[in-house]
């Protein structure tokens, strides 16, 4: 049983890294900044350090919502496995749909159910509940969101270039926030890697002290740390290219200095949120600010249909996952059976949905369509202006007129 | 409920952010400005720019720094 639930633990892992590759990934593969490939591969190699460099959060984020210790329950191994059967297939369903949903509520949610169908309702901790979950959820998006709104319009009003005399807009010369992407990007990254691998690594410690092979109060074990990184740095790699594309061109049109804002938010959303100890979930940040981004710049849309889809399934994500779990875990209390049963059924079921999805690959070629565009733009403007200096410093004086001209044209 | 804990996250993410913003959009403006066709001083406009850009650095070190509690214990 120690073995099936690490094993699952690990699983989990596994999607919350592709779930999450479009938190950090997609708008800088939206606007270009980075070729898709190589933007999952960095992402997921960060992803690796990021679970090395902290387990500090890995026993916090888990625990509370379900009463534990002298005075409550205890959680077993059998909980624990419904529990994540709940949340990988809540995972690979809205993986399917190309929602990005948060892996740490799909989680919760599934143990939640478990707990509720394996020992009853006085199980679970309402208030903590209320306000480890519920209100973060409302207020990730919400926070994300006008900051990115904010920065979105500082961005665009700091870089916005008109001519002195004419009032014409010169060339806006954006390019470099491209460049910023990078960087910003990463630290979601990284930051995505110090927070979602502690979960699976906080479950896993739980198991083993449950199971009476490591002492109550240790750290997770290095092996756990590695496993744990590996798992979700894969996960990473293999890149939820469906919810990329959700992300990167899905919700609004996404231009570099935009997505460079939303990604600043995104970041400073993150970490300052488990700095001072209120922990928000990424992907619900993420989506905020690229949200907020869109209706900060001019003359983009933000497809609202599309948000409220990815709203109705953050308002699912607790009662379906933890509906799976429940159900996983009134079949794990049959017995042995019970428990092949339910291992079979999972299996299957995530393996339904993988041949489901081969039907419409998405896949780093054709998930984010602007990469192409935006690039051909980039160097149109480089040659015009290098066209434009070289005839500037060949006949200053002369051709002073012309390039006024071309300037205000411009 | 932790309403302050709420509000200052909110602040903190605001801050941080609205500051990297600012800090490399003026110099990404500040390049821009030194890669026109005619102008006077590009030189000190680069300068400046690029004093933004490691400015911007040094707040996203910064952060880092925080994450990382190897640095912070």
């Amino acid at each position: 049983m120690v073995a099936l639930v690490i094993a699952l633990a690990l699983f989990f892992d596994f999607t919350n890294g592709f779930h999450d590759t479009a938190n950090a990934m997609a708008t800088p593969i939206a606007t270009g900044a980075i070729k898709a490939k190589t933007a999952v591969t960095l992402a997921a190699i960060l992803n690796l350090v990021g679970a090395f460099l902290s387990t500090e959060v890995a026993r916090t984020v888990s625990g509370g919502i379900i009463r534990e210790g002298s005075d409550g329950v205890l959680i077993t191994p059998d909980i624990i496995f419904a529990g994540l059967m709940g949340a990988i297939l809540w995972n690979m369903i809205t993986w399917l749909k190309g929602l990005p949903s948060s892996s740490s509520h799909a989680l919760f949610g599934g143990l939640i159910g478990a707990a509720i169908a394996g020992i009853g309702f006085n199980s679970v901790n309402l208030e903590t509940l209320l306000q480890k979950v519920i209100l973060p959820a409302i207020f990730a998006p919400l926070i994300a969101g006008m900051v990115a709104y904010v920065c979105t319009r500082l961005a665009y009003a700091l870089t916005a270039r008109h001519d002195p005399d004419t009032g014409s807009k010169l060339i806006q010369k954006r390019g470099g926030f491209r460049t910023g992407q990078i960087f910003t990007s990463s630290l979601v990254a990284l930051a995505h890697g110090t927070n979602d691998a502690q979960k699976t690594m906080g479950i896993i410690t739980l198991v083993l002290i449950a199971a009476g092979t490591q002492s109550p109060g240790s750290g997770p074990q290095f092996w756990v740390i590695a496993a744990c990184a590996l798992a979700i740095a894969i996960g990473t790699y293999a890149g939820g290219w469906r919810i990329i594309r959700t992300m990167g061109s899905g919700l609004t049109e996404v231009k570099p200095a935009q997505g460079f804002a939303a990604e600043t938010s995104t970041a400073s959303a993150i970490l300052a949120s488990s700095h001072l100890g209120f922990a928000l979930s990424t992907t619900q940040v993420a989506s905020g600010s690229v949200i907020g981004s869109g209706m900060g710049r001019k003359g983009t849309t933000v497809r609202w249909n599309m948000v409220g889809k990815i709203a109705l399934g953050w308002l699912f994500t607790l009662p379906a996952a933890g509906l799976v779990g429940a159900l996983t875990a009134l079949l794990v209390k049959t017995g042995v059976v019970g428990v092949v049963l339910a291992a079979v059924a999972g299996t299957a079921a995530v393996l339904l949905m993988f041949f489901y999805s081969r039907k419409s690959h998405v896949g780093h070629h054709n998930a984010v369509e602007v990469e192409e565009a935006g690039q051909a733009v980039r160097f149109a403007k480089k040659k015009a202006l290098a066209r434009a200096r070289a005839q500037a410093s060949a006949d200053a004086t002369a051709e002073a007129e012309a390039n006024q001209q071309k300037d205000t044209q411009r | 409920m932790k309403w302050l804990e709420l509000l200052t996250v909110a602040g903190a993410t605001l801050v941080a952010a609205v500051t990297v913003v600012v800090l490399y959009s003026l110099g990404v403006r500040l390049t821009a400005i030194a890669g026109d066709v005619r102008q006077a001083s590009p030189r000190s406009k680069r300068t400046f720019a690029n004093i933004c850009f490691g400015l911007c650095g040094v707040a996203v070190l910064f952060g880092l720094y925080l994450i990382i509690p190897y640095f912070s214990k």
